[in-house]
C-alpha cells in the first residue's frame, strides 16, 4: 500500500479541535460496485472518525466546525511489469519472461479544508490494488482501515493534549 | 576550450549540457503560430481551470500541486515583462493542463549504455507527467503559442519537495521557449 500526503506549508495543527464532513462529492468512483455503496462509505467514514477520535478531534455537534473533511475514492486499471515470479525463485533468469499485467488499483483522497479559509490544508491518499478485495467484504473492511490509519497517521500531531 | 584535444571537449561538452538540463530525462518543445509577434503582447490571464481529470487521483483539484504550477508560471512571465491583468481584457489567455500516465520502457536506454546485459534488460513500468502551457491571443482567439514538458514523475508525487522542484523545472523550461519579445 501506498500512503502519502501533501500540506501547506507553516500551518500549525494545535488550533484545530473540532471537524465535520463536507459534503460528499458527485465524482464517480470509476466502478459500479463501489458508487454508492453504502458498506464502503459507511465504513471508510467510521474508520476516518475513529482515527480523528483517537488523534483528539471532536467531531462538532452543532455550530461551525474548524474542519471540514471530504474524501474521494477512485478504481483505475493499472499495469505493472511482472517481475515477481523472478524474486520469489519461480523462473530462471533467462525463463523469466516480462509479462505485462493489469490490475485494478484503488485510491482514497481524504482533504482536509479549513473552514475560516476554506482551504484545503491537507491531503492524504492510500492507493493499492484492489483485486479480490472489492467482491470481499471483510477484506476491503481491513483495505479500508489500513489505509485510513496510515493516512492519518500523517495528519501532523496536536501539540497539546486534548 | 582551444587546448582541450577533441574527445576532452566533447567530454567538456557533455557535462555543459548535462548542466544545463539538470535532469536530462525532461523533454521540452513547444509550437508557435507562424507569423505572431509577441511583441505586440503585454498583458495575460489566467482562463478559467478546465475540467479535465489529470488521470491521477493524487493530483486532481490537489490545491498544492495546482497553486504551485500557477505561482511558477506567474513569476517566469512577470521575468519575462509579462503583466497580469487586474481588470478588462488581457492580450494573452493562458490554459494549462498536466496529465499523467503510465508508461512502459523496455529498458533501450539501460542497454545501450551498457547498464545491463541483453538477457537482464528487463521492461519497466513508470508514471509519465505532462505539463502544457497554451496562449491564446484574445482579439483573434486563436492559440498562439503551446509549450509543453514531458518526463518520469515516478515517487515524486508521493514526495510534495520533489513535485515541488519537478513543477519548478517543468514551468521554467517551457517559458524558455517563449519568443523573446523585442
Amino acid at each position: 500500500m501506498n500512503v502519502s500526503s501533501h500540506v501547506q506549508s507553516g500551518i500549525d495543527f494545535a488550533r484545530y479541535r473540532t471537524y465535520d464532513w463536507g459534503p460528499a462529492d458527485a465524482l464517480p468512483t470509476g466502478d459500479p460496485r463501489l458508487d454508492k455503496d453504502p458498506f464502503f462509505q459507511d465504513h471508510l467514514l467510521g474508520a476516518v472518525e475513529k482515527q480523528l477520535a483517537a488523534r483528539g478531534y471532536e467531531r462538532s455537534a452543532s455550530g461551525t466546525p474548524d474542519l471540514l473533511i471530504h474524501y474521494h475514492a477512485s478504481i483505475n486499471q493499472r499495469i505493472d511489469v511482472n517481475r515477481a515470479d523472478r524474486e520469489h525463485g519461480y523462473c530462471y533468469e533467462d525463463d523469466c519472461q516480462a509479462g505485462v499485467v493489469e490490475y485494478e488499483a484503488g485510491t482514497i483522497v481524504l482533504d482536509i479544508v479549513d473552514t475560516r479559509t476554506n482551504r484545503v490544508i491537507w491531503r492524504g491518499w492510500a492507493q493499492d490494488s484492489v483485486e479480490d478485495v472489492l467482491n470481499n467484504q471483510d477484506r476491503m473492511a481491513q483495505k479500508i482501515d489500513e489505509a485510513v490509519r496510515r493516512m492519518l497517521a500523517r495528519v501532523p500531531p496536536k501539540l497539546q493534549s486534548p | 576550450m582551444h587546448s582541450l584535444s577533441p574527445p576532452l571537449r566533447f567530454a567538456a561538452l557533455a557535462v555543459a549540457a548535462l548542466a544545463l538540463t539538470g535532469c536530462a530525462s525532461m523533454k521540452v518543445n513547444s509550437y508557435l503560430e507562424r507569423g505572431s509577434d509577441f511583441a505586440g503582447y503585454q498583458t495575460y490571464g489566467w482562463a478559467p481551470a478546465d475540467r479535465m481529470e489529470t488521470g491521477d487521483p493524487r493530483l486532481d483539484n490537489n490545491p498544492f500541486f495546482h497553486e504551485r504550477i500557477q505561482a511558477d508560471v506567474e513569476q517566469q512571465l512577470a521575468a519575462r515583462g509579462y503583466e497580469k491583468t487586474a481588470s478588462g481584457v488581457p492580450d494573452l489567455v493562458l490554459h494549462y493542463h498536466a496529465s499523467i500516465s503510465q508508461q512502459i520502457d523496455v529498458s533501450g536506454a539501460d542497454r545501450e549504455a551498457g547498464y545491463c546485459d541483453a538477457n537482464d534488460c528487463r521492461p519497466y513500468v513508470y508514471e509519465a507527467g505532462t505539463l502544457v502551457l497554451d496562449l491564446v491571443d484574445t482579439r483573434t482567439n486563436k492559440l498562439v503559442w503551446r509549450g509543453w514538458a514531458k518526463d518520469s514523475v515516478d515517487g515524486m508525487i508521493d514526495n510534495q519537495e520533489l513535485m515541488e522542484q519537478k513543477v519548478d523545472e517543468a514551468v521554467t523550461r517551457i517559458l524558455e521557449k517563449l519568443p523573446r519579445r523585442l
